[in-house]
């Protein structure tokens, strides 16, 4: 108790030096005096007695001293001094100091970023979810890849698999939902079984959680918000628990509101009980967005889960032969269902390119410190000779690089959030819910990675002080000891060891983005896809219900949009080419559908002169026009792949198909045309799918649809025009999304499935590695070869003086600088060739070696390290003899 | 003078101060020195400057407090008195001191007895 005291006091003693030692001063004064008082009244001359008091005392200056250390702590103080030396002298190197913090920002803030963003997609799991590491996502998919799981087996499955605590089951559903005479409104709606929020460990932040009541069929429809929606819609009402509305056109009430962030298993508007239908509780796949969540046992992994729900599955198919042949149990974790398979792969790598790039910075940044310590041998040396302990020295670089990593690691730490931030609103999807909160994991790794940085940059620095010849340096030679073959073959392996992981990086981001451009660009049978101009449409669900409603919509905006100026051609569609459609069961006539497992294809609702406009006009037969109406004869156009797939040498035109839906056969289509293939519904834009498009006026399904429009002056102009008409045809329907065919390829994300996005996103964050990667080493060697410049300033003088040309110098340098850039350059190829054979599995339409990255690549590096080269080589030969040779 | 004899010497002179101050009260600097030196002759303090050293130790302990006053020839002085935790912590040491030398003498006592065997 009494020395913790004692050492907060030794603290506190510190921030009040002056006053104590002012204090001190004044007692040590009272001290003598009274002293000699006491003499003086014992009969002592007052000369005297003032001498015998000061002799008695002692030394005060002694004594001060002694005080002054038993109160404040002297490792604390001489460390401040080390402190206040360090800023000084990084202060009075200025540049240096600017260049080493940028540099180490730079680095430590690209690997914090990605650092977070890994550990956010890959192990934080779901906002809010309690252990959502022991959740799994459980998918049932026949043997062609169809999905999805039914809720019969679902229920099966949460009875017999004990590899599970519980489980839940999810499903898409839209709501039309109004509230008392309000307009109707759409929400997003998660249909779910009522123990999900008891799985997930979440409980509402107002109002009740599910009961399973909740479930039983005939009871009163309820929901529970999500906050964003109460927000949003309610307004945040505090009595929104309780209240009625209507849900679908049925009385149902709002039970309760669940916490802020809670986006399970997406975003969406609210969660309602599953409603027992009987088309639920049929057996076998049913296409739709169902999906089963399952909480793990204590003590049970994944393998356990796959191994019991494999077992159950084969029970389940001998007791349903007919639905449940072949269907297999697919289960992942929380991570690979929001981020993919791969992510783990990706994300790895992505790192460790951001730790090469850090690694890189350390070299950098060691190459400066070292010859800053070179240009400071002879103050080192100096105070070596005068008693400094070599230890102290040692502390002294050490401060520095710390401050170094320091002040990099704080700005980096801001570069980062902002980085963070900047990617989760970039790669912000409805699909993928991912917390990218700093925690205090995020700020032990920044702490850890800076920490690192200082070590690994004062390793040279001190292991150069520690053997310094003081005797060399202070004979006058500034450079003797540090310019030796040994300095500069260090400086020269640093460079080496830049360039290559350089060189690695601008390979790897090279394919990748390759990659990526070849799907952007992919062909996807659309014709100039820039001059045609998109939008999306979403009616309102009170007036447009009905197909009729739709259809009539529809016919008026296509009248409308003809009268606009400069009109080409303009159609609406259910979809847009790339984007996904569904797939549909189908029939062709005169194969009856063996096993009950029908083939499947993309269908697609479009109107008239959908093919004419995006440049894909029918091989044989015709388009879609005026004609097909709801009462005329269903027709149906296929494209290139279907009729390859389903007729191959046939004549597909005449043929009929029918489409089935829950068990049940639609009305025979006639095929009236065959189109050249459009790309639609695969992410990696490399294989065209068979697909089925059917006229909008006599098949339209949902309340949303594209218009798609061609015209002969600027998309801009049109957008506006189509803008105006739509408003005045109907200011209730919601406009949105309008760009050109072209960019919305480009930004899509709902064409490109969690797996590809993460693709593209890699392909857009590893070039900003590569160029910071390609930054830092031009920067390192252009220090390199400046300093070895100065450094030579005299000997250059001399061979000027005995006659060398200015092109001689150059050539010199240049030669000096390049050498270690050839050598990492090799290396670095060298190491590109067995990790870019990591990346082959990332990689579309591009091979691991790709001749036009391998080439470029370094042909950049070559060009940068010349021009990094060639500054310091043109102010060589600028020396001027007589001054060089005076040159200390 | 080793770190060991130091030690037993800071302890020694931090206990003379405590128990000076218990004797007397509140006392200057001064006072104590004199005292100590009066009582102990030259054995105990190098010079009196040092005494200063003990009364920031046990300052910083909290076993006693310090405040600016008027001697009684009206110099301006520092003076120091015992704090509770100061006399509690006197009186344990006391206790153990008397022990130690009790112990310490029958030891030194004894050795020279053995010696002659």
């Amino acid at each position: 108790m009494s020395e913790t005291r004692r050492a907060w006091a030794r603290f506190a003693s510190l921030f009040r030096k002056s006053e104590l030692d002012r204090e001190f001063d004044e007692e040590a004064l009272s001290h003598i005096s009274l002293a000699t008082d006491d003499y003086v009244r014992r009969g002592m001359p007052l000369a005297e007695a003032e001498r015998l008091a000061r002799l008695k005392f002692g030394s005060i200056g002694a004594s001060k001293e002694m005080a002054r250390d038993l109160r404040g702590l002297p490792w604390l103080e001489s460390l401040l001094y080390d402190l206040r030396f360090a800023l000084r002298g990084l202060r009075r190197d200025r540049a240096f100091t600017l260049a080493a913090i940028v540099m180490l920002a730079l680095a430590i803030g690209l690997n914090v970023t990605v650092f977070t963003v890994m550990d956010a997609i890959l192990f934080r799991g779901a906002p809010l979810v309690k252990e959502s590491d022991r959740l799994l996502f459980v998918q049932e998919r026949g043997p062609s890849g169809r999905c999805c799981v039914s809720y019969p087996d679902f229920e099966d499955w949460r009875s017999q698999a004990h590899a599970f605590q519980s489980m839940a089951f999810v499903a898409d559903g839209g709501v039309v939902l109004r509230e008392r005479l309000e307009r109707p409104t759409d929400a997003f709606a998660f249909n779910v079984s009522t123990n999900l929020f008891g799985l997930l460990g979440v409980r509402p932040i107002l109002g009740r959680d599910f009961v399973p009541a909740d479930e039983a069929p005939g009871a009163r429809p309820v929901a529970i918000l999500n906050y964003r929606f109460w927000e949003s819609r309610f307004g945040k009402r505090a009595d929104i628990a309780g209240l009625a509305v209507q849900m679908n056109g049925a009385p149902a009430t709002i039970i309760g509101v669940m916490p802020d962030g809670l986006d399970f298993p997406t975003q969406g508007d609210m969660w309602v009980p599953i409603a027992h239908t009987p088309v639920l509780l049929e057996r076998g796949l049913t296409p739709g967005g169902f999906e089963v969540v399952g909480r793990l046992r204590d003590g049970a992994g994944l393998e356990n889960a796959r191994t019991e729900l494999a077992t159950i599955n084969r029970r389940l198919e001998a007791d349903y032969p007919v639905t449940n042949r072949n269907l297999l149990a697919t289960l992942s974790t929380y991570s690979a269902a929001i981020a993919g398979e791969n992510a783990p792969k990706i994300f790895g790598s992505l790192w460790a390119g951001a730790c090469l790039v850090l690694l890189i910075a350390c070299a950098n940044l060691t190459n400066l410190t070292l010859a800053r310590t070179i240009g400071r041998s002879r103050e080192f040396a100096t105070r070596i000779a005068l008693g400094a302990g070599r230890g102290r020295m040692v502390r002294q670089i050490l401060t520095e690089s710390v401050l170094l990593a320091g002040a990099g690691g704080a700005l980096g730490w801001w570069i980062a959030k902002w980085a963070v931030r900047t990617w989760a609103v970039a790669t912000f999807s409805r699909y993928q819910i991912v917390d990218y909160s700093v925690t205090s994991g995020t700020l032990a790794y920044l702490a850890a990675a800076s920490a690192a940085v200082a070590i690994l940059v004062s390793i040279a620095p001190i292991s150069r002080v520690v053997q310094m010849g003081v005797n060399g340096v202070l004979r006058g030679d500034a450079r003797g000891v540090t310019e030796g073959p040994r300095g500069k073959r260090l400086a020269g392996v640093l460079v080496a060891v830049q360039m290559a992981l350089a060189i690695v990086l601008l390979l790897g981001a090279g394919v990748l983005v390759r990659s990526f451009v070849a799907i952007v660009s992919a062909n996807t049978g659309v014709r100039d896809p820039e001059h045609i101009l998109v939008g999306s449409l979403t009616l309102p669900p009170d007036k447009y219900s009905s197909p009729d409603a739709r259809r009539g919509y529809f016919d008026r905006l296509d009248a409308q949009l003809r009268t606009i100026p400069g009109m080409e051609q303009e159609t609406v569609a259910s979809a847009l080419p790339v984007g996904f459609v569904n797939l549909r069961t189908f029939e062709i006539e005169g194969r009856p559908d063996e096993q009950d497992r029908g083939e499947s294809a993309q269908f697609l609702s479009t109107g008239p002169d959908y093919f004419r406009l995006v440049g894909a006009s029918p091989i044989s037969g015709r388009e879609f026009d005026d004609r097909d109406r709801a009462a005329a004869l269903p027709v149906a156009v296929v494209n290139e792949s279907f009729a390859a797939t389903f007729w191959p040498g046939e004549q597909p035109l005449g043929k009929r198909i029918r489409v089935i839906e829950q068990k049940k056969p639609g009305e025979w289509r006639t095929v009236v045309g065959v189109v050249p293939n459009i790309m639609q519904g695969d992410p990696l834009r490399q294989r065209f799918k068979p697909v089925v498009y059917v006229p909008l006026r006599q098949e339209s399904r949902g309340r949303r649809a594209w218009f798609l429009v061609r015209a002969r002056v600027p998309p801009g102009q049109v957008a506006r025009a189509v803008r105006a008409e739509a408003q005045k045809l109907d200011s209730d329907v919601l406009l949105s999304d309008v760009t050109t065919l072209k960019a919305h390829f480009a930004f899509n994300r709902d064409s490109m499935d969690a797996e590809h996005s993460e693709l593209g996103k890699q392909a857009a964050v590893s070039p900003v590695f590569a160029l910071i990667a390609l930054l830092l080493a031009a920067v390192g060697l252009y220090a390199v070869s400046a300093h070895s410049v100065r450094q030579r300033t005299k000997e250059i003088g001399i061979r000027m003086a005995l006659g060398a040309a200015a092109g001689d110098i150059r050539r010199m340098t240049l030669r000096n600088g390049i050498l270690p850039v050839a050598i990492g350059m090799i290396l670095g190829l060298v190491a590109s060739l067995a990790l870019n054979r990591i990346l082959q599995s990332q990689l579309v339409g591009v091979p691991p070696y790709d001749p036009l990255t391998m080439a470029s690549g370094p042909a950049i590096l070559i060009f940068v390290a010349l021009l990094a080269c060639y500054i310091p080589a043109r102010r060589a030969t600028k020396i001027d003899p007589v001054v060089a040779l005076r040159y200390e | 003078m080793s770190e060991s004899k130091l030690d037993l010497l800071q302890g020694t002179l931090d206990l003379m101060v405590l128990r000076t101050l218990d004797v007397l009260g509140p006392l200057h600097g001064y006072g104590i020195a004199r005292r100590i030196e009066q009582l102990s002759g030259n054995e105990v303090l190098l010079n009196q400057g040092t005494i200063y050293a003990s009364l920031i130790r046990l300052q910083q302990r909290g076993w006693i407090s310090a405040k600016w006053g008027v001697s009684d020839n009206n110099r301006k002085a520092k003076f120091y008195s015992l704090t509770k935790a100061g006399r509690r912590q006197m009186d344990e040491e006391r206790v153990q001191w008397e022990r130690l030398s009790a112990v310490m003498g029958r030891v030194l006592t004894a050795s020279s007895e053995g010696g002659k065997l």
